[in-house]
């Protein structure tokens, strides 16, 4: 035979069950010794409650311990929902539009880039971004990244001006020299010769 | 926030607009009223300037013809293309020398350069053509001088009297033959000189590589008035950063400016004229001095330097008359091998290409 748990014979006893569920508790109850005791006990305790209630001081305020009582609990619950560990929960980016909108914008950049930037200024970015790379400024490499200003540099081409390793230009244009000479002080001559005057011109460059 | 997107996208486009954009270049010729030479005409077509960043890339692409109004012969001319004193790589030069323009003969000058003009420097890129200065066959010089270029056009053209006198020796000795063949041998040499990237660097080094000194071996001209006693260099990697020469003054005369060159030897046996090293001086008679320019030269990523040497290639007296090595000293087999040939003997080789042997000698003939 099933018993009804104790908590529901409980309920029964002080009047306390949903209307719905007493018909069977008090079916069983009738043909049950055994629960029949508990409601038995359980309504004299209440009995015994009420009498020992009447014996309470005459200033306790019963409703407003009951709200005491309340606002305690609450404040234990969130007490304990502060040390509970935290439950990241996904959160929607609030600016979504603003990302997208930047989004846009470097996808015109890199493309007005591609599209007009001379191909001395991208190889002189690039040796920038190296550099930093290299020198690591966050690992406090700053040193490196001095910048010497242009540099005169010469070679079988001619002379170049470069700048963070790029190459701003080139003197005589598409004519190659036929010598080149740099001086220590900051300059550099490339002489040319006329092909068909034999005349010499001697182009000179100071870097400083 | 859509205006503000807008005004993004519309500055980026303006911003980029700007690479690339060519501008046309104002210019100047200015040269004083008293100039030997004055101005027949000009041409300026493919001169440019586009905006890279803070400043202008200008080319100059220029072609004066000038008239000499002096009453003597002009041997060599120097100008200056200005497109910004203070800015580094805003300054260029072209010379002429080898010239032999009579009184009233007009002669050209062409010239080819990329300069550099920050961007707010003025309304618009400009550059100023002026002259530097003059040589005439006397040596005397007009100008003023601010790019030394009298010095440079007196061994300019110390060299080409020094070469024409040896070409017309070899002549005189050897016939057309003799001289056939030293032109010949001249073009040899000028397809086969080395020329190696070398790029110039101002103050310390940024190698990380371990740093080695080394020691300079010197060519020793006997007629030379300065004795180069010895020298050092550090060497880190790829750079050869402060040099130190010691020199000493064997001649009786006052030295007011000298340089060296060097030539740097890699660990595969190439050897190539890396720089010249000039030095202003006041160097009495047998006294010396030390010479330490603040540069560092930084070569080819692949290059490791062997060995260093250095040899005397000009001194300036303080009365303004020079020495330059003779063609006896420069018959050296790493000189022959590095050193490029005097813009005369260029030119002389260049009319032999061109005309033949007769030419030439019509041409020695001349002087």
């Amino acid at each position: 035979m099933t018993h009804p748990l104790q908590s529901d014979l409980a309920l029964y006893a002080t009047g306390d069950l949903p209307l719905w569920r007493r018909p069977v508790i008090r079916l069983h109850v009738s043909g049950c010794d055994s629960c029949r005791s508990w409601v038995e006990a359980f309504g004299a305790d209440r009995e015994s409650l009420r009498g020992l209630a009447a014996e309470m001081p005459a200033e306790v305020n019963w409703d407003r311990l009951a709200a005491e009582m309340s606002a305690n609990v609450r404040v234990g619950l969130e007490a304990g929902e502060c040390v509970a560990p935290r439950v990241r929960r996904p959160v929607l980016a609030a600016g979504w539009r603003v990302a997208a909108a930047f989004a846009g914008v470097t996808a015109l950049l890199v493309s007005a880039w591609w599209l007009n930037m001379p191909q001395a200024e991208s190889v002189a970015l690039g040796h920038v971004v190296e550099k930093i790379a290299q020198a690591r400024p966050w690992h406090g490499g700053i040193g490196a990244l001095e910048d010497s200003g242009p540099m005169v540099q010469v070679s079988a081409a001619g002379i170049q001006l470069q700048q963070n390793g790029g190459t701003l230009g080139m003197s005589q244009g598409q004519q190659r020299p036929v010598s080149v000479t740099l001086s220590v002080q900051g300059s550099a001559r490339a002489r040319y010769i006329d092909a068909d005057t034999g005349q010499v011109t001697i182009t000179g460059v100071y870097a400083q | 926030m859509r205006n503000k997107v807008f005004l993004l996208f519309g500055s980026s486009v303006l911003a980029f607009a700007q690479f690339g954009q060519q501008q046309n270049l104002a210019h100047k010729i200015d040269f004083p009223h008293d100039a030997p030479v004055s101005l027949a005409g000009d041409e300026w077509g493919g001169s440019a300037a586009t905006v890279r960043g803070g400043a202008y890339a200008i080319d100059v692409r220029v072609a004066l013809s000038l008239r000499n109004a002096s009453q003597r012969r002009i041997r060599g001319i120097t100008l200056t293309v200005l497109a910004q004193e203070a800015t580094p790589g805003g300054k260029g030069s072209i010379s002429v020398p080898s010239l032999d323009v009579a009184p009233g003969e007009i002669f050209s000058v062409r010239g080819d350069l990329h300069l550099l003009r920050p961007i707010g420097t003025g309304a618009s890129p400009m550059v100023e053509v002026s002259l530097d200065g003059v040589l005439f066959d006397d040596l005397n010089f007009y100008g003023p001088d601010k790019l030394h270029s009298r010095r440079t056009m007196m061994v300019w053209e110390l060299e080409a009297r020094r070469d024409r006198q040896f070409f017309k020796a070899l002549l005189d000795q050897s016939g057309r033959e003799g001289l056939q063949k030293e032109m010949l041998s001249s073009l040899a040499r000028d397809g086969d000189r080395p020329q190696f990237g070398v790029q110039m660097v101002r103050g310390r080094s940024t190698n990380t590589d371990g740093e080695r000194d080394m020691q300079f071996a010197f060519l020793q001209f006997p007629g030379a008035p300065v004795e180069p006693m010895g020298g050092i260099a550090h060497i880190a990697g790829n750079e050869a950063r402060a040099p130190k020469l010691v020199v000493h003054n064997r001649s009786p005369r006052v030295i007011r400016y000298l340089e060296m060159g060097w030539i740097v030897r890699d660990s595969q046996g190439h050897e190539f004229l890396a720089a010249s090293l000039p030095s202003e001086m006041r160097l009495p008679p047998s006294s010396s001095s030390q010479i330490l320019p603040d540069a560092s030269l930084r070569f080819d990523s692949r290059t490791s330097v062997e060995s260093m040497t250095g040899f005397v290639s000009s001194v300036e007296f303080n009365d303004g008359t020079m020495w330059i090595p003779n063609r006896t000293e420069l018959d050296d087999p790493v000189l022959r091998r590095v050193i490029p040939p005097s813009p005369e003997e260029q030119r002389l080789v260049q009319i032999y290409r061109k005309r033949g042997i007769a030419a030439v000698i019509d041409e020695l003939k001349k002087f």
